[in-house]
């Protein structure tokens, strides 16, 4: 007993040690700002006087540094509150220029996320209260960071980063556009952008799947039925070269952009005139979009749109369409002379399905697959036996290929693929996700928090502790990053390394 | 007055009898009421992490147990930058188990539960302080603005320049000055307090049982802690080498002055290592100057007593 008190005696004198009187507190105003340089380390500690007397100033210089207090005036300090329940901060006293670039308001408050308050709380611009007493940064460390906010490694990599001065934010999945929304080059709604700036609790998983689902019926979709006749069986090989063309193929949907632009505007239109922001993103499987083209001697009349995609009192009846197809222009397409050379040249090497006058016959799927099933088995009957009656056969027929290229694509077994590729089917993992927006020090002057833009990177924090990021991990964080790249934070006892993985295609000399 | 205080520690333990070293056995009753005096270092987790937060815990565990650790805060001094960090310290994992195990540090542990009665005492003490610190600092100000114009008064008389007329003037400021000075409230210096204040309102309580650290005991942290004991034993100085793919990085001296000499690679006796790791973190040990060192505890015998082999690239002419 008696050695506990004197043990809290002597805890008592020492934190009152770290406290400074008022004295050492007005002095501290004047103090050098100046950081002691370190000077060439040495490779092996000879005892002798020059490297003990180096070495006691070192660590003099050292001391003097670590022990020293923050000392503010208490006009330059923004006061705020600690609210344990909601997890954040609330500010007591005007922000200062730190709002630019962090905080969010909530209710017509001013709020600071933990990590955002704890590193203001180190940079001696903020004095966070907890019922009616300040608290220590100690104190910060302990009661904001948890599982629940930003843990100790997440928050160190913050740290590392704000000091470097990038401008750092929660990641919000909801935020990124899915994939059929960044294609159609659809405006973010409004609220969801406003929603970036309400606070962000951690992430529901019921939110990020129902994004990922929405995604999935355009990627079936890209698949049609249009086989190449001749080579029998190509399935796969099509569909991997409209993988491969990928890349291009979303360039285009950029350019192409301007033209759709009639949605932006009545998007915007129909939500000014209302003044309300839209409930819910919209969900593209629900829509439909009326094709007036194919289906004319179909229908006649258009079906009334869905009251709940309408601003307010507008009514929408049905619509009838007679008159408006007579407005259509169904005249041929007419090619100019250099495209029209560029088809026959198309032409001379490939033929389309629709030439073919047995597959023309079939009127469904299953016939048209028995057709090609007839064909091959007539094919193989040409075939040497020797060559393809057993496990191993040819990965090409004499005759099939007529270029290089072509040659080449079909004796490659193991396709290329691409980093996104089926990622929007894996599950979710828990241990791995995206914590951090960053955007870049010199985007700070013009950085709005409304509309932050694309950041630089994405950030994901991790430590050599734990195990190395796979590839499944790598499909999922950057199917979720979408076009941004995700870095890896590697936190190991105070250092912090960053990585990332880029997707890398070998180059293939054919030609 | 703080570079009186570890003397003062090393004072009392020599009088103890209680060397470090050999501790292990015998004299441990006598040497915990010796140590129970001198103040504990304080570990405070957060996440599973230690940290220490007090400059004077910092200093003694550096100079008493070569307890390096890393700075891991901003640095008060200049807070913007990652060149030289502040407070907290993160320690390693078997830094904090040894410095427990010899009864030199204990977990701090923080409870929300404190009574109503205390916490108004706090807010009042912590108010009272605060009046007091405003007055005191009027009075320090008023001083300080009063000895600038003296400065100035003195200069200029010993110029000989200055009619009667100016210095009147001068006078009669310093004595408005007297009489009507006051500190703005907003310019008073108020300290953001690095460690938990004394006025703190959750009352701490320190566990002194090594049995409260969380850090699950498996084979792997076993050997781990093996190796940091027995190099610390030898004087060298150690930190994480996460950055070099090993577990310790060896200094020879304080790495404050020097370079490391090993990288350590903790492994048990019977643990395989393929070939080509072997290969790949000798040949990084070469080219950052560092030899590689392999370190496993015997397995039974002498407590505490481990193998090293050192892995060096030799180039063969």
């Amino acid at each position: 007993m008696a050695t506990k008190q004197a043990h809290a005696e002597a805890a008592r004198a020492e934190r009152s040690e770290e406290l400074l009187s008022p004295s050492e507190l007005f002095h501290a105003r004047s103090r050098s700002h100046k950081i002691p340089v370190r000077g060439q380390k040495e490779f092996l500690p000879t005892g002798s006087e020059q490297q003990k007397t180096h070495l006691q100033k070192s660590l003099q210089e050292h001391w003097t540094l670590v022990a020293e207090e923050r000392v503010e005036r208490l006009g330059n300090l923004v006061n705020a509150e600690w609210i344990p329940e909601e997890k954040l901060v609330k500010l007591q006293s005007p922000a200062g220029k730190f709002w630019q670039t962090m905080g969010f308001s909530h209710c017509g408050k001013q709020c600071l996320l933990p990590e955002e308050a704890l590193y203001l709380m180190e940079c001696g611009n903020v004095q966070v209260f907890y019922q009616d007493l300040p608290l220590s940064i100690q104190e910060g460390y302990e009661r904001f960071l948890s599982p629940e906010t930003v843990t100790l490694h997440q928050y160190q990599v913050f740290g590392h980063l704000k000091r470097l001065g990038y401008v750092v934010n929660r990641f919000d999945p909801s935020t990124v556009p899915s994939l059929y929304e960044r294609q159609l080059n659809l405006p973010l709604s409004r609220d969801r952008q406003n929603k970036q700036l309400k606070r962000k609790r951690s992430h529901s998983p019921g939110s990020r799947s129902c994004e990922k689902q929405t995604s999935i019926p355009q990627e079936d979709t890209a698949v049609g039925p249009c086989e190449d006749v001749l080579t029998g069986e190509p399935h796969q090989t099509i569909q991997s070269k409209k993988e491969q063309d990928e890349p291009m193929d979303s360039g285009s949907h950029v350019d192409r952009a301007p033209e759709r632009n009639w949605w932006t505007a009545a998007s915007s239109q129909s939500r000014s005139m209302t003044g309300l922001p839209a409930a819910l993103p919209w969900d593209f499987r629900l829509i439909s979009f009326p094709d007036l083209g194919s289906s004319r001697a179909a229908r006649t009349c258009l079906a009334a749109p869905d009251p709940e995609l309408l601003p307010g009192a507008l009514q929408v009846g049905e619509c009838k369409m007679a008159s408006w197809l007579t407005k259509l222009n169904l005249k041929e397409e007419k090619l100019s002379r250099r495209e029209r050379e560029r088809q026959r040249e198309r032409d001379r090497y490939k033929r389309s399905v629709n030439d073919d006058r047995e597959v023309r016959r079939c009127t469904n799927w299953a016939e048209y697959l028995e057709l090609m099933k007839k064909r091959r088995r007539q094919r193989c009957k040409e075939r040497p036996a020797h060559l393809w009656e057993k496990d191993v056969t040819p990965l090409s027929q004499p005759g099939l290929c007529t270029s290089h290229r072509e040659l080449l694509e079909e004796v490659s077994i193991i396709q290329s693929s691409h980093l996104l590729e089926e990622a929007s089917k894996l599950p979710q993992l828990d241990q791995w996700r995206i914590i951090f927006n960053v955007y870049q020090p010199d985007t700070v002057a013009d950085f709005k928090k409304s509309h932050p833009g694309n950041p630089y990177t994405r950030m994901c924090v991790c430590s050599f502790d734990g195990p190395v990021p796979d590839l499944r991990v790598m499909k999922q964080l950057s199917f979720q990053s979408a076009d941004i790249p995700v870095t890896f934070a590697v936190v190991d006892h105070g250092d912090i390394s960053f990585y990332c993985f880029k997707e890398f295609k070998l180059p293939s000399d054919f030609y | 007055m703080d570079c009186e205080r570890p003397a003062e520690d090393h004072g009392t333990r020599q009088n103890g009898g209680a060397g470090e070293g050999g501790e292990a056995a015998g004299a441990e009753s006598e040497g915990d009421r010796e140590r129970s005096r001198e103040p504990r270092v304080n570990i405070s987790l957060v996440g599973g992490t230690p940290l220490l937060w007090r400059a004077g815990d910092i200093r003694r565990v550096r100079e008493e147990d070569g307890v390096v650790g890393a700075l891991v805060g901003s640095l008060a001094r200049q807070p913007r930058q990652n060149v030289r960090l502040g407070r907290p310290l993160e320690i390693l994992q078997e830094e904090a188990s040894l410095l427990l195990q010899r009864g030199r540090a204990a977990v701090q542990h923080t409870h929300n539960q404190e009574d109503e009665e205390s916490h108004v005492k706090a807010v009042e003490a912590y108010q009272s302080r605060l009046e007091h610190s405003y007055e005191e600092q009027c009075v320090l100000a008023l001083e300080d603005k009063k000895a600038v114009l003296q400065r100035v008064m003195n200069a200029k008389q010993n110029d000989h320049t200055c009619d009667e007329g100016t210095e009147q003037a001068m006078r009669e400021r310093l004595s408005s000055l007297q009489k009507g000075f006051t500190l703005p409230r907003s310019a008073m210096a108020v300290q953001l307090c690095t460690a938990r204040a004394g006025f703190g309102h959750c009352p701490e309580e320190a566990a002194f049982l090594a049995a409260d650290w969380p850090m699950p005991r498996d084979e792997r942290s076993e050997t781990r802690f093996r190796v940091y004991r027995d190099l610390r034993g030898r004087g060298f100085y150690l930190t994480a080498a996460g950055k070099f793919g090993g577990d310790y990085l060896v200094y020879p001296g304080d790495p404050l002055r020097f370079h490391a000499h090993f990288i350590a690679l903790c492994l048990s006796m019977d643990e395989q290592l393929p070939l080509c790791d072997v290969l790949a973190v000798a040949r990084l040990g070469s080219n950052v100057k560092k030899t590689v060192l392999l370190c496993s505890p015997r397995d039974s015998g002498v407590e505490g007593e481990v193998v090293y082999s050192s892995l060096q690239w030799s180039g063969m002419v």
